[in-house]
């Protein structure tokens, strides 16, 4: 590999530090009179299309979250209700974490033969890496649930059974989230780190 | 009656440096948080009321009075509790001379809104400056760590490094103002130079400004100084400290911003001197006639009544120093900190050399303008 | 003899043999359905097609025989595309049940079809439907849309089992597999058809579902339910002990061996492993006054040891009964032999359960003995008469009696194990024996530990450790050396293969690959 080495060659006042130092607060207090601005339109109801930050105020205000993020497992039902899933305990072989447990039974139907008695993903070790919903012949785990808080006491706790997988469905929002938030970025002017690096987004 | 108004003005000034110092640990995550895109503290409430968490500074307050104050076994135990007490206590009497105002003629009573005034002022600032540092040391060597004894060795080093660029810097506004009393050189910075331009420390010292102002950021020892704290290395004098005497350690940081900002104020930006407003004490003083108010060249006059002027000043040198704070604050969350060797070289091989050439200029300009 | 070319390689063969043979000779495989070695030839699947010089078609290669100066190339692409035509033939009507096939992973079809498939199907016409799953015998399932027609199964009931429960019915794309009318397939060989089903068509009722084939792992062994000494794999499942309730030998298959079983193995020991896993003795016991307690090893060696040393040194050594077992490995048995016969001059020692009848045998594999050892423990020459020490023991002749893994439930028995004074029992599984033990020593089951079988013939086999005891029990050679040293009879072995090095002069490695007929040149006693 070539290495090409380029020696910055820095001028008088560059060397002072001084005109730079000035320059660095000139960013900095932009950023902060505007933000300041913003905050105080806020305070009398103005301009509320605006952000003065970044943050999201977490429990009173969520990300919006992405069409295809890995979010919550979820089992999903035949027609009739009962689990899509066969036992064939793919997703347990290709699971890095080696977080599913399945136990597999004789189902009294022939045609479907085997069914889950037991399946059990312990949360507390899983990796959410979505190799599980990759493997599955029968489309019958997926993390599309849009529930990303689940915590628990114990480690026991973390361990979700067949029947609480069962009880999950399939995120309410629809739409593409990923246009949402780019809108916003937009309109606050705070270029996003796709923007800066030019990125364009997936679609 | 002395007594009263010397008790009045020690009260104006302990409340009014505890008031900053209150506002700036609040100001220190409000103003980083908006510079940086952030929201900063706003969770603490009253009642439902945020106040965009102006109330977080109170609960902190409460937080550090009632933890646990830890005392490493290995620690001694009577230096430990000394330390923060010294370095808060040496870092507060600094301000018995800083003048908040001028003297005023006010009925019968002459008075001069300073605590102290003593003809050795400015040195009296430096020796309790440099006795702070004793709390910083001692609470680094006594807290029996390792990591404390480094960051209070940093701290020791670096004073000492910057204070001598410090008081060679002030040599030039000596030798200009010929005085050590602080009263003193702000009235001597009300005079007027070439008839319109106020004779300012800024005016006269452009380079003795810039160096004192990096060398006093030096000794609050405050982002891009810090590197006695040194968080990401060493965390710094006060690892071993919890609740209120952390507490003390935390507020000597911001006593000390707000000494460095009234300093900077009083020796470069005149003070409480607003340009062209004198009192009757000042215009006896600079041997001018007419009653107090404003005197702007081409003699016009704006008379206003004496407590109005002293209302005006201090209230100018009280915006002056939140103005340094926040100029402080900002260089503080803008540049990164430096290395140890950069910040020997930068106190030993650049300011200190420019600070004893800055002397020599001074000395060779008074002595052409004086022939 | 002559010599045939296969992919560009020479090889000398027998004339009787045929391509299939002489090219796995050169270790070239096949793909084959069909041809079993151990079966009749028949030539069904067509999978096995191979080029052949100045052969006009595609030869199958397990029915083509051999002649000299035969060119044969298994890999062209000629052959690799007949064969890709017969899998497409072949799944057309083969269910995609792989998720729920118990034979996936180790399925022919998979495995070839990963291989060479057709991947895009081009069938559009419906598949057609036969019947799923449903047991045919007490061990086996058939499922007869999985089934590819390869007839080993039919053929090894007429073959080898001679008992034809299985046949092909109808004809064309309706043909399948089932039982004769009035049979059920439970001849005592029925589970080999699982075994040599290359499909998911018969599968093990006990295995099925339990666990995913590839979480096993597999250990070689000798099937310890009979005399014979039949070669096995121990599959068996220790990281997901959640699958079929914490067992851990999963199944056991058949391994080659021409000399003892060839590719076989019977229904009796291919599924008599439960006792691997169920009602063991986990922990060693210590009975306080009436009831059986739960004790320590250093507890219990130190209550045994004491109690053999003040028997030996107050009454002598004929005080002492030791009852050996033939289900312990020929290690443990020279162990026995060695620390009470030769080094504590016991003479009452013996290893034949007087009351177990002979069970069933036939002229195939069974044998009446159902011991895998009683011919290692009659080389060794623990001899003596099992009746006659426990009748001493009855009559307080013998104060200590020693009995190793036997379950004496006989009326007789029992009554002279009530009468004996002091028994201490060593053994795997609960039973009659262990009721009336002072002290109970947990031993080790024969996929705990490494050792050698000798068969009725006197082949010395060997079989290897896949897991390690259960809980706490311990190989029985570790607990009769801990207990030597107590006793201040030094006996340091390392490892089994040190006993087995001392008795028979030779390490492991030095057996041969199927077993050896016993040795006359092994360790002969000073007694």
């Amino acid at each position: 590999m070539a290495i090409k080495k380029v020696q910055r060659k820095f001028g008088f006042w560059e060397r002072t530090y001084i005109p730079e130092v000035l320059k660095g607060l000139r960013l900095t207090a932009r950023h902060l009179f505007r933000n300041l601005f913003i905050h105080m339109a806020h305070q009398f109801g103005l301009a509320k299309h605006l952000r003065g930050g970044e943050t999201y105020q977490y429990p009173d205000e969520r990300r919006p979250l992405f069409a295809r993020l890995r979010t919550l497992h979820r089992l999903t039902r035949r027609e009739d209700g009962s689990p899509r899933c066969v036992a064939c305990m793919m997703c347990e072989t290709v699971c890095p974490a080696d977080c599913i447990y399945i136990v597999g039974g004789e189902h009294p139907n022939p045609q479907i033969e085997k069914y889950p008695v037991r399946f059990d993903i312990d949360l507390g070790l899983c990796v959410f890496c979505g190799y599980c919903v990759e493997a599955c012949p029968e489309d019958a785990i997926r993390m599309d649930t849009g529930i990303l808080e689940f915590s628990s006491y114990s480690r026991e706790g973390m361990i979700y059974d067949l029947e609480k997988l069962l009880s999950y469905s399939r995120r309410q929002e629809t739409g593409d989230r990923s246009q949402e938030s780019g809108v916003r970025r937009q309109e606050t002017g705070v270029r996003s780190h796709r923007e800066v690096l030019n990125v364009k987004p997936e679609t | 009656m002395d007594y009263l108004i010397d008790l009045t003005k020690a009260l104006f000034i302990f409340n009014v440096v505890m008031g900053f110092m209150f506002i700036l640990t609040w100001m220190e995550r409000k103003q980083s948080a908006l510079m940086q895109d952030r929201i900063g503290a706003n969770r603490a409430d009253i009642f439902g009321l945020r106040l965009l968490g102006l109330f977080h500074p109170i609960a902190d307050a409460i937080k550090m009075l009632t933890k646990e104050d830890f005392i490493p076994p290995s620690g001694n135990r009577l230096l430990h509790t000394l330390a923060p007490m010294m370095a808060l206590f040496f870092a507060l009497i600094s301000f018995a001379v800083i003048p908040f105002g001028g003297i005023y003629q006010l009925g019968e009573y002459t008075i001069s809104l300073q605590l102290l005034d003593i003809n050795v002022g400015i040195l009296y600032v430096f020796a309790t400056m440099s006795m702070g540092i004793y709390g910083f040391v001692l609470a680094g060597w006594s807290s029996g760590n390792n990591y404390s004894l480094l960051g209070g060795l940093r701290a020791s080093s670096q004073m000492i490094s910057y204070e001598i660029t410090m008081g060679a810097t002030i040599i030039g506004l000596l030798m200009i103002y010929g005085t050590l009393s602080l009263q003193e050189m702000n009235q001597a910075q009300g005079e007027l130079l070439w008839g319109w331009i106020p004779q300012w420390g800024i005016i006269l010292q452009p380079l003795g400004f810039v160096l004192f102002a990096t060398a006093v950021m030096a000794e609050t020892k405050r982002v891009p100084f810090d590197i006695p704290e040194g968080e990401s290395e060493i965390i710094g004098y006060f690892v071993e400290y919890s609740g209120m005497k952390f507490g003390m350690f935390y507020s000597t940081d911001f006593v000390e911003t707000v000494l460095a900002a009234a300093l900077i104020a009083t020796l470069f930006f005149g003070g409480w001197q607003v340009p062209f407003l004198y009192s009757d004490m000042q215009l006896d003083h600079l041997g001018k006639e007419g009653p107090p108010g404003f005197h702007f060249p081409g003699d016009t006059v704006i008379s206003l009544s004496e407590v109005s002027v002293m209302a005006l000043q201090v209230g100018a040198f009280l915006v002056k120093v939140f103005f340094f704070l926040f100029i402080m604050m900002l260089i503080r969350w803008t540049l990164p900190r430096f290395r140890w060797d950069q910040l020997m070289r930068l106190g030993w091989t650049i300011m200190l050399p420019l600070s004893i050439a800055n002397i020599l200029v001074t000395g060779l300009l008074i002595l052409w303008i004086e022939s | 003899m002559p010599i045939i070319t296969v992919n560009g390689q020479e090889v000398h063969v027998e004339p009787q043999f045929t391509v299939i043979q002489a090219a796995e000779k050169l270790g070239i495989y096949v793909p084959r359905y069909c041809y079993h070695p151990g079966l009749s030839i028949a030539g069904s699947c067509r999978m096995c097609l191979v080029e052949i010089e100045n052969m006009f078609k595609l030869a199958i290669s397990c029915y083509t025989r051999v002649r000299d100066g035969m060119t044969v190339t298994t890999d062209s692409k000629r052959v690799t595309q007949a064969r890709k035509a017969m899998l497409e033939f072949l799944l057309i009507n083969h269910p995609l049940d792989c998720p729920v096939c118990d034979q996936s992973g180790e399925c022919d079809l998979q495995n070839y079809y990963m291989e060479i498939g057709q991947y895009d199907s081009r069938f559009l016409e419906n598949k057609i439907k036969r019947k799923k799953a449903f047991p045919v015998g007490p061990h086996v399932v058939l499922d007869q849309e999985r089934c590819i027609l390869c007839t080993r199964c039919t053929r090894f009931c007429e073959e080898v089992s001679r008992s034809h429960e299985l046949g092909v019915f109808n004809r064309g794309n309706r043909s399948v597999i089932d039982l004769h009318p009035a049979k059920t397939l439970d001849n005592p060989y029925s589970g080999n058809v699982i075994d040599i089903c290359p499909v998911g068509a018969l599968t093990e009722r006990e295995f099925r579902f339990k666990c995913r084939v590839w979480y096993l792992s597999t250990r070689d062994s000798i099937c310890s339910g009979c005399a014979r000494g039949c070669n096995i794999s121990i599959h068996y499942n220790e990281s997901r002990p959640y699958k079929a309730g914490g067992r851990r030998a999963q199944r056991l298959k058949p391994r080659f061996n021409p000399l003892v079983n060839q590719w076989w193995m019977c229904d009796e020991g291919r599924f008599g492993y439960e006792f691997i896993d169920k009602n063991r003795i986990e922990q060693p016991y210590l009975r306080a006054i009436a009831e059986l307690e739960l004790s320590e090893w250093d507890k219990v060696i130190d209550e045994v040891s004491t109690a053999l040393k003040s028997a030996w040194q107050k009454f002598g050594p004929n005080s002492i009964g030791v009852i050996a077992s033939p289900q312990l490995s020929n290690e443990e048995l020279y162990l026995i032999q060695k620390l009470f016969a030769e080094l504590m001059g016991i003479e009452q020692i013996g290893y034949r359960n007087p009351w177990e009848k002979g069970g069933f045998q036939d002229d195939f594999l069974i044998r009446a003995d159902k011991n895998p050892n009683s011919r290692g423990a009659e080389e060794i020459g623990l001899s003596g008469d099992v009746r006659t020490i426990l009748e001493k023991a009855a009559c307080g002749e013998i104060k200590i009696l020693y009995i190793f893994q036997h379950n004496f439930d006989s009326e007789e028995a029992r009554k002279m194990l009530e009468q004996a004074e002091y028994i201490v029992f060593q053994g795997t599984n609960w039973n009659k024996t262990a009721d009336f033990a002072n002290v109970i020593l947990p031993g080790a089951t024969y996929a705990e530990k490494d050792g050698t079988f000798t068969n009725f013939e006197g082949r010395v086999q060997r079989f290897q450790q896949a897991f390690l005891p259960l809980s706490e029990a311990k190989a029985d050679s570790e607990i009769l050396t801990v207990l030597a040293e107590k006793l201040e009879y030094p006996l340091v072995y390392l490892t089994a293969e040190d006993i087995f090095m001392e008795w028979y002069g030779k390490p492991y490695e030095g057996l041969e690959e199927f077993g050896e007929m016993i040795s006359q040149k092994k360790h002969q006693w000073t007694i």
